[in-house]
């Protein structure tokens, strides 16, 4: 049976997560992740919804340990916990508390002894869940083996090895496990467990680590952080993913906070497949040994670290040497923030709602691109209810980033012939 | 029997203006928020704002108003229960031009 260790290339003494406390090194962290391994009860699944980074990753690990696979629900609305609960009966839930409570006593101390534990390479290791079509969370399986391939070929582009990771985003994203969970344990990196949100969090938990520093962020952190020009650190790279970045947004970083700016373009279902540094052009550089091929409807992705051909949802364009042009989403995924859902989703549960007799929610577009966030927009027919009780009703089922905004009551909606109401006639209607 | 909604301050009424602008909300009326509605997720008579909201209104604070956020605060959870506590903050924590620190 083949294996990785959980800690590839183990150095005992070196720092694997720094924390508001210090640095943890690599023996301490499996000292600590074997105390929650013997915590965790008996099961095939643990439901991972440790909010701090370190609980995380000490519960992602520890599972490991056990045999155990992590269940990453794509957000926290209990109704999506409760959906991924009742389809994975063997499970249980690990929250903050739990590893908190799981290390109470370890002495500070203490560190593994010998060789870190061998993980089999097809343990399944870690199940990100997206919104499907119908609205129920599909999981994605991700073995151990084929974390750790892809970790190295990510780690090659974006110089993980040895560099020292501060990250916004949560790491039950697939983009956030694999840039600061995966990118520690098997890419030669050391991260930070905070999750600094606000611009101003950044200076002290940058500072907090040696160089090179890297910064794994979102568009809208990214656009908030040139507008507020804290003061920084020197940072080696910036590493942007979930939306598409504007590029004037990415020239402006880039020039303002002294750093080259990268790109991560890839999906929950295939992880990251291809980058690039936005300032340079539209063409996206796959990854080393990925593949990427324009498809019906969509876009084929194979890679050492995929078990077969994995479908993308964006429409691609091949360009010389593998390159490819992204030419925009297929389908109606909506993607707010790195979350998912599908418009034609969001449309019904919009009507579902009693009292509403028709409605549209669509994407405005109206942003040119300079805007990092483009949120949904709807026009409603319900004569009975205000666009407060409309949304209210949404939000019990639809994670706020994806409510209507601006949600616009109307007395009718001018469908053509079809039964479709053209756009040029939502957009006058928005205006008011 | 509910609260009877609270009057605004001058100072809240201009907060409001200021992110029902930046935050989008067209249709919502500054003069018609409850000042202690909470602003983030609250179902009822809440803003419903999210995390993406939220780095708006630090970004606006700053420009407006010189006040820094930072999350691991317990003034900035404060700050961010109601528009009344927004006020406060900014009233507290605004025209000081934070020193950079280092």
């Amino acid at each position: 049976m083949n294996t990785v260790p959980l800690i590839v290339g183990y150095r005992p003494q070196a720092p694997l997560l720094y924390t508001d406390a210090g640095a943890v090194s690599q023996a301490a962290f499996l000292a600590q992740a074997g105390r929650v391994a013997a915590a965790l009860p008996e099961s095939r699944y643990v439901l991972n919804l440790c909010e701090s980074r370190r609980n995380f990753a000490l519960g992602f690990a520890a599972a490991l340990m056990r045999g155990q696979a992590s269940l990453l629900p794509p957000d926290r609305v209990a109704a999506t916990v409760a959906a991924i609960r009742q389809s994975y009966g063997d499970s249980h839930v690990l929250a903050d508390a739990d590893v908190e409570a799981a290390l109470r006593g370890i002495a500070e101390a203490s560190a593994w002894m010998g060789e870190p534990p061998a993980v089999p390479c097809g343990q399944l290791a870690a199940l990100p869940f997206t919104s499907g079509s119908t609205g129920a969370p599909v999981p994605h399986e991700k073995t151990w083996g084929g974390l750790v391939t892809h970790a190295a070929l990510l780690s090659e582009r974006l110089g993980f090895a040895g560099a020292h990771i501060a990250a916004t985003v949560p790491p039950q994203h697939t983009y956030g496990l694999e840039t600061s969970v995966i990118a520690a344990l098997a890419g030669g990196a050391a991260v930070h467990c905070a999750r600094p949100f606000f611009p101003q969090d950044l200076d002290g938990v940058l500072r907090a680590l040696p160089s090179p520093r890297l910064l794994v962020t979102t568009p809208v952190h990214l656009r908030a952080l040139v507008q507020a020009q804290p003061p920084l650190p020197p940072l080696a790279r910036i590493i942007s993913a979930t939306a598409p970045l504007p590029a004037g947004l990415a020239a402006e970083a880039e020039q303002r906070l002294g750093t080259a700016v990268y790109e991560i373009y890839g999906s929950t279902e295939s992880g990251a497949v291809a980058t690039r540094r936005t300032v340079d052009g539209e063409l996206w550089q796959p990854l080393p040994g990925v593949n990427l091929r324009a498809d019906p409807g969509g876009a084929l992705a194979t890679g050492p670290h995929l078990a077969g051909t994995v479908r993308l949802a964006d429409i691609i364009e091949e360009a010389a040497d593998g390159h490819v042009r992204l030419l925009g989403r297929s389908g109606d995924m909506l993607k707010v923030a790195g979350k998912r859902m599908s418009l034609a989703e969001l449309n019904r549960l919009l009507l579902a709602i009693p009292g509403v007799e028709d409605g549209v929610v669509f994407m405005p577009g109206m942003t040119g691109g300079g805007e990092a966030v483009e949120r949904p927009a709807a026009v409603v027919v319900a004569p009975e209810l205000s666009e407060r009780q409309i949304l209210d009703a949404l939000r019990r089922s639809v994670d706020p980033a994806f409510l209507p905004r601006p949600l616009r009551r109307v007395a009718g909606l001018p469908r053509n012939a079809v039964g479709k109401v053209p756009r040029a006639a939502l957009l006058e209607l928005m205006r008011g | 029997m509910p609260a009877e909604q609270a009057a605004m301050t001058g100072a809240e009424r201009e907060l409001a203006k200021l992110l029902v602008n930046v935050l989008q909300l067209e249709g919502r009326d500054p003069a018609a928020i409850d000042p202690q509605a909470p602003l983030f997720g609250a179902p009822g008579n809440g803003w419903g704002l999210d995390s993406i909201d939220a780095l708006e209104i630090a970004l606006a604070l700053q420009q407006n108003y010189g006040v820094i956020l930072r999350s691991e605060d317990e003034a900035t959870r404060r700050a961010f229960g109601s528009l009344r506590a927004l006020a406060d903050h900014v009233r507290q924590h605004g025209g000081a031009t934070a020193a950079p620190s280092g």
